[in-house]
């Protein structure tokens, strides 16, 4: 009898322990939900929510706003970032798969939002909407995408070393005059101090996105009308590329190989060009307007170093004429449909008005899309965005578009190949882009 | 003449030896040296020992252990729990299902069972993966029992992944345990499962450490089964899915990195300097064995 | 006695009813769509109550195999659920457009002809055979040279063992990040050069051969040593006695007589290499060009197999295609497993 005892009781341990295990996150949840429930009574609340985000380099900004929501209203906004070379739909379907899905995240476009059809939340209803243009709305006229910044691409230089090597930015209109002006800064070099011309890195298994994207977006949009998407359309149909004007996209490439710094043109890192860059090194960088955050935080004592010298935007002029700059909103951040969506939704709603904007703004170097807002950033890039976009010279991109994975899995290889000279020439570069490109869209 | 040949032979393969070894722990003394570095010092000259600072190592170290997508000690204790849980199951229910196949090794249900947990040695995970996840959700949302993003379903799925070797290492110890020992035991009126954890248990003490050690190896490391289970970076993460998602979110800051690269393999360095001849001697005989 | 018994009985039965209630309690639950939390903590607990009540049940004949039952089912059905049902399951799903959440209908086999005709995969492949021949060769040879060497009259061997065996204890994925550094950052300082071999396909093949004979080197040098030392040490001293020079000695007595120890090194690197995934994915995540495969530019030329399987499945959101592909590696992987058992057995009977 007293083992018949002993063995019920510990299998009513291990059934405890057992059950436990079995049911550790459903009576964690519970838990949580009275948790809870005796906060909220106490005026604060015990919510939290998940916001993935997907630039990295304003991780410590967007925590700031995070730890201000909580002392307003007491919801704790964990921010998750991630960047660099991580697939981040592809994590964010793993999460979907793992049930483990964020309720804000990160969507940059067209084939980001079709992932997640009808899993989003409908934000229509949102004061904010009235306040800006860049919401995100899909094909039912559902806003599901909240704008936070605006970003430029362009080619950035460092504006007092075009000065002192006596090139005037404004010069710099078309293939011709952009070669030049290499050339004069190329012949200086030593003088003003640099390393080389322009930091361009082709790297593809960490910056497929800065080639592949971006650099390949200008093709896509370079010159064009805001709602010109000609190009764009002829990439969504097969894959297919306009062979003259790629042809001439090509020639500009090779201009790039030609004059960055051979250190970091195959292997290098984003933090290695943009240090260089910050530390005035190089006269051009292949960036957008975004690295004005890691030039004023990681790179700060770099760039005060240097001088904190003045930079500016130029257009990729592969073509004659070309006098506009991309902007877009980069990406959106969405709400998942779940039990946190309303919460969602109204931290969304702080992060659009006065508070959530002046640390968006003033702290993370965000160019406020919201129309009410009075800040303006003391990003260095924020007078360029704001003086091409008064001038109406810019262009919007489509990349965000493109196939899922094509600049990942396709085109950022063919760039490094290029810079690595295995392409040997801008012809073979043209016709080997095309060929992916069509290659990917058919698989 | 001979002797004086054979120590200059002796010499020479010691300096072959030890060019060996400067050339197989070179990329730690990388790992560690960097680590207390400066990113910038780091890109400038990643070998000498300028510019390394104990200060600079306690900032990285803090940076890294703080870093929410790290969390070092969070993500240690999730690795440990895992590993230790799954490796006293494993051990326990291994020996029990070892046990029952080799004394009924006679019988066609017992050998039928052994065949498979064999033949399911040679399964690769990618090939169960994708299902096993889906299947783990719908089942675990259908009886309400939450197996992704879990510890204990990891560990489940870890003894169902390790079953099949541990019972195929132990079956053949067992099988060489006298069966006297049992009779006696019963004669004496002990009952099977009192003579198993009493008498056949602790005689299995060898070969239960060197399946834990091939086991612990195992799973301590493992990468695809957390990631795909727990999430690349989810709430719940083993060491090596904190390594990448730390990584991952970095563009390449290799101060940090290799700051983590340092606090991911120090445990196990830390085990193998404690249990170094166990840990050599049950690695070769599991995979003798196996 | 007897009423002890019957009382036991009693206790058994009630405990097994008891149980089985809670469990149908659980599953009626979850039939119903009901969202109560504690369902899944009921049917634990039925379960495991019902096999206490069993435990309990008083029947002298037959308590041995109540035993056995009970031993034999914690482990048993782990690695049903883990292991036989994903696999039934993964089989099945090859044959359909399974999305990971859904199936909508069977394709037969359009997944297999899919992936056949992706230059991407064959591509994968051939380079996963070659990496494989590669490495089985030159681990084996670094192995058993470094064995020698740690066998030989040399000084502080512990610690030369210990030392080449360090590198095994790391996991793939915290590897790959130490090597990505050594080559990026560190060589191309060393040897002054720009580019790193990571950014070319076929060095970058051969720098991932590198770093997994660094890793797996040191452990089958400690396969081989266990087999060298298990040399009955007369043979070698009659071999002296007769004149052996150390060459004869290597290639007459000491290989031929770890024969078997050769195989079971042989068959470990090639089943190793062929799973390979955290090195691969954290060293260059397979990237790399390759100008012309099959008329193709390929940008992924050092993805092996294992990496291949899970990008097509986890990033391009493929999941069928990518079942398809794991089911072919499977059956590869079987095919060597069963030339191992031959020769393994054809070994045996020579000896």
């Amino acid at each position: 009898m007293k083992k018949q005892v002993l063995a019920l009781a510990l299998a009513g341990v291990m059934a405890a322990g057992l059950a436990g295990c079995g049911g550790s996150s459903t009576s964690s949840t519970a838990a949580s939900g009275s948790t809870k429930e005796a906060s909220s009574t106490a005026g604060g609340s015990g919510k939290s929510l998940r916001l993935v985000n997907g630039k990295i380099e304003v991780d410590a900004q967007l925590k700031e706003l995070a730890a201000k929501y909580k002392e307003e209203t007491g919801v704790d906004v964990q921010i998750e970032s991630m960047g660099g070379g991580v697939d981040i739909q592809g994590t964010l379907k793993g999460y979907y798969q793992a049930d483990n899905m964020p309720d804000i995240f990160v969507n940059g476009g067209a084939t980001d939002f079709a992932n997640w059809e009808g899993k989003l939340a409908d934000m229509s209803d949102q004061a904010w909407v009235k306040d800006t243009d860049a919401a995100y709305t899909d094909a039912d006229g559902k806003v599901i995408g909240f704008p936070y910044t605006t970003e430029a691409i362009g080619l950035a230089y460092n504006a007092d070393v075009l000065e002192k090597a006596g090139v005037d930015p404004k010069s710099i209109t078309g293939p011709d005059s952009m070669k030049k002006a290499f050339e004069t800064i190329d012949a200086k070099k030593d003088e003003l101090g640099l390393t080389a011309v322009i930091g361009y890195c082709a790297e593809a298994t960490n910056l497929y996105w800065s080639t592949g994207n971006h650099l390949f977006g200008v093709y896509e949009d370079g010159g064009l009308k805001r709602d010109d998407s000609t190009y764009y359309d002829m990439l969504s149909k097969d894959g297919s590329i306009d062979k003259d004007r790629f042809g001439k996209f090509a020639d500009m490439v090779a201009l790039f190989n030609q004059y960055s710094d051979p250190a970091i043109l195959v292997s290098g890192t984003y933090d290695q060009q943009i240090l260089n860059f910050a530390s005035g090194k190089y006269a051009f960088v292949t960036q957008g307007s975004w690295i004005g955050a890691t030039m004023t935080s990681d790179d700060k004592e770099a760039y005060d170093a240097a001088g904190d010298f003045k930079v500016g935007m130029v257009p990729y002029a592969f073509e004659e004429g070309q006098d506009t700059i991309l902007t877009n909103s980069p990406s959106w951040w969405a709400v998942f449909q779940n039990d946190n969506t309303e919460e969602a939704k109204k931290f969304l709603q702080w992060c659009s008005e006065d508070k959530g904007q002046d640390i968006l703004v003033n702290k993370a170097g965000f160019v406020s899309p919201f129309k009410s807002c009075t800040y303006v950033a003391s990003d260095p890039f924020a007078q360029t965005i704001t003086d091409y976009t008064k001038a109406e010279k810019t262009s919007s991109w489509h990349w965000l578009g493109n196939k899922e994975g094509l600049a990942q899995n396709a085109l950022g290889v063919v760039f490094q190949d290029f810079a690595a000279g295995n392409i040997p020439d801008a012809e073979t570069f043209a016709s080997t882009i095309e060929q992916v490109s069509k290659q990917y869209y058919a698989s | 003449m001979v002797g004086k040949k054979k120590r200059n032979n002796g010499i020479i393969l010691t300096l072959v030896g030890i060019l060996i070894a400067v050339y197989i722990l070179f990329p730690f003394y990388l790992v560690v040296m960097n680590s207390f570095k400066k990113q910038a010092a780091i890109v400038a000259n990643p070998i000498s020992v300028a510019n390394a600072s104990f200060a600079q190592f306690k900032t990285n170290i803090d940076t890294v252990v703080n870093n929410s997508n790290f969390n070092f000690w969070y993500a240690f204790g999730t690795s440990a729990l895992i590993t230790i849980l799954s490796l006293v199951l494993l051990a326990v229910l291994g020996a029990m299902a070892a046990w029952v196949i080799s004394r009924n090794n006679k019988k066609k249900w017992a050998t039928a069972i052994y065949m498979v947990f064999i033949a399911s040695m040679i399964i690769p995970f990618q090939v169960v993966m994708l299902p096993l996840i889906s299947t783990f959700r719908d089942v675990g949302k259908f009886v309400g029992i939450s197996m992704l993003q879990s510890v204990p379903g990891a560990i489940f799925a870890y003894c169902g992944f390790g079953g099949a070797m541990t019972v195929f290492i132990l079956t053949g110890f067992i099988k060489g345990v006298p069966y006297d020992l049992e009779e006696a035991a019963a004669i004496d009126g002990c009952s099977p499962e009192g003579t198993f954890f009493k008498i056949i248990f602790p005689l299995l003490t060898p070969v239960v450490t060197t399946v834990t050690i091939l086991n612990g190896m195992w799973i301590w490391n493992d990468y695809l089964l957390p990631s795909l289970m727990l999430g690349q970076n989810g709430k719940v993460k083993t060491l090596p899915v904190a390594v990448q998602a730390f990584v991952g979110s970095y563009v390449k800051q290799w101060d940090l990195i290799l700051t983590a690269a340092l606090l991911a393999i120090l445990p196990m360095i830390i085990v193998f300097l404690i249990g170094q001849k166990q840990i050599m001697h049950g690695m070769v005989e599991g995979a003798v064995k196996g | 006695m007897k009423a002890n018994t019957v009382a036991s009985k009693a206790l058994s039965i009630a405990v097994m009813a008891a149980s089985l209630i809670l469990l149908f309690a659980a599953l009626a639950l979850d039939f119903t769509g009901s969202g109560f939390k504690g369902r899944g903590a009921l049917l634990v607990v039925g379960m495991i109550g019902f096999f206490v009540g069993l435990y309990l049940f008083p029947t002298p004949k037959n308590h041995r195999k109540i035993v056995y039952i009970i031993f034999l089912f914690p482990l048993l059905f782990t690695f049903a659920v883990t292991v036989i049902i994903p696999l039934v399951l993964g089989i099945g799903y090859s044959f359909t457009d399974w999305t990971g959440v859904a199936i909508t209908k069977n394709v037969g086999l359009a997944n297999y002809s899919t992936m056949f005709h992706d230059p991407a995969f064959l591509y994968s492949i051939l380079i996963t055979f070659i990496f494989v021949v590669l490495n089985m060769v030159l681990i084996n040879l670094v192995g058993f040279l470094l064995a020698l060497l740690c066998t030989s009259a040399i000084k502080a061997t512990g610690f030369f063992r210990a030392a080449y065996f360090l590198p095994n204890l790391i996991g793939g994925i915290v590897l790959g990040y130490i090597w990505q550094f050594v080559f990026n950052n560190v060589l191309t300082k060393m040897t002054n050069t720009s580019a790193s071999i990571l950014s070319q396909s076929k060095p970058a093949l051969i720098a991932i051969v590198v770093v997994y004979l660094w890793q797996y080197g040191g452990y089958i040098m400690l396969i081989y040593i266990t087999g060298l030392t298990q040399i009955p040490g007369d043979v070698l001293e009659a071999a002296a006695i007769d004149g052996a020079n150390a060459r004869q000695t290597l290639f007459q007595i000491k290989i031929p007589m770890i024969a078997s120890t050769i195989t079971i090194c042989t068959f470990l690197t090639l089943t190793s290499a062929f799973k390979q995934f955290d090195v691969n994915m954290s060293l260059t995540n397979g990237a790399g060009s390759v100008p012309n495969f099959m008329g193709s530019y390929l940008s992924n030329g050092t993805q092996m197999l294992a990496l291949n399987i899970y990008n097509t499945a986890i990033a391009k959101n493929s999941y069928a295609v990518g079942q398809a592909k794991a089911v072919l590696f499977f059956i590869i992987l079987a095919v060597v497993s069963l030339i191992q058992v031959r020769v393994s057995n054809s070994k045996e009977v020579e000896l």
